[in-house]
């Protein structure tokens, strides 16, 4: 394991990937994720709304995958059994770019009804989404969601780029969930 | 009547209520991990007081430099109720603030005023900070 970590980290690299963080994530590890993505986009002399989009994109992704991810690790608090959701989240540049990257494991019988869901957002234009961004703010969540149910359309919004995602199944009951966007 | 007093953290905003200005400032970063159980405290305040304050003349300044998807449903919902207000003769004006080089800050508050037809709603640049 430990001489392959630096094909591990090259191999990232390669792929212009400058960030990536894979395990349990919290709201706390988002506030840090989000301060070192900031420093080094400080660096890069990058404008204040393009930091602002990557971030909400990190930020969606992150909660997401607080909400939603199949993987989760329990652990014990005080007695009482807590867990945290197991996910990736990576972020690069290529060419003139930034990109955003999340992956985590979805149960199988939930794969469909997402992958509906980001595919009638992949067909739409901007107008299209942004009323549609508009009808939700207001309609309010459906019953699956844990949010506003507005993460995916604002992921839709904000990449230059249509979002890429897969779904690959890895046994019976699960698959791996992934999704990128461009900013 | 009870003051309206939550600090900042590191994702959500300061918001206060001064009764000599009649002004609620709400300001900072928002993306807290339950957004509908942090704006609660808030919404509760602002049902209980929101005739009394709408009556005397209320401005509420907004300045947010971050904010998640479900808080820009928290805010739609706020704007909503304001609007409310102001449609039974209340008088409420809404300042969202912007970093005049934070142009998406800039556009989530053009896409509110298109969605608002009665409130008061001004899009006010401010210095950048950097």
């Amino acid at each position: 394991m430990l001489d392959d970590l630096y094909g591990v980290t090259s191999d990232l690299g390669n792929e212009g990937i400058f960030f990536c963080l894979s395990g349990p994530m919290s709201q706390e590890l988002l506030v840090e994720i989000g301060g070192a993505i900031k420093n080094k986009m400080l660096m890069d002399e990058a404008s204040k709304s393009t930091m602002s989009q990557v971030f909400s994109i990190i930020v969606e992704m992150v909660q997401n995958i607080i909400f939603y991810s199949d993987e989760k690790l329990e652990y014990e608090q005080l007695g009482e059994t807590s867990s945290c959701n197991v996910g990736l989240i990576a972020v690069g540049e290529e060419k003139d770019s930034y990109f955003v990257m999340s992956g985590n494991m979805i149960k199988n019988e939930k794969v469909n009804r997402l992958k509906n869901r980001i595919e009638k957002l992949v067909a739409m234009s901007k107008d299209e989404l942004k009323k549609f961004y508009k009808e939700q703010r207001r309609a309010g969540p459906d019953e699956y969601s844990k949010g506003a149910g507005l993460g995916y359309i604002e992921m839709a919004r904000k990449t230059s780029r249509p979002l890429g995602f897969e779904f690959r199944e890895i046994d019976e009951n699960m698959s791996f969930f992934s999704i990128i966007t461009y900013v | 009547m009870k003051n309206l007093k939550i600090d900042e953290t590191k994702y959500t905003p300061e918001m206060t209520f001064d009764p000599e200005t009649l002004v609620i400032a709400i300001k900072g970063k928002s993306y807290p991990e339950n957004t509908e159980e942090f704006y609660k405290p808030a919404f509760e305040w602002l049902e209980k007081n929101l005739s009394d304050l709408g009556k005397k003349g209320l401005t509420v300044n907004l300045e947010l430099i971050y904010f998640n998807s479900s808080s820009s449903k928290a805010l739609m919902n706020f704007f909503d109720m304001l609007e409310e207000s102001v449609d039974n003769g209340d008088n409420i004006t809404v300042n969202w603030m912007y970093e005049e080089d934070n142009e998406s800050i800039l556009e989530y508050g053009e896409e509110f005023l298109e969605d608002i037809e009665t409130l008061p709603f001004n899009l006010v640049p401010l210095k950048s900070r950097e």
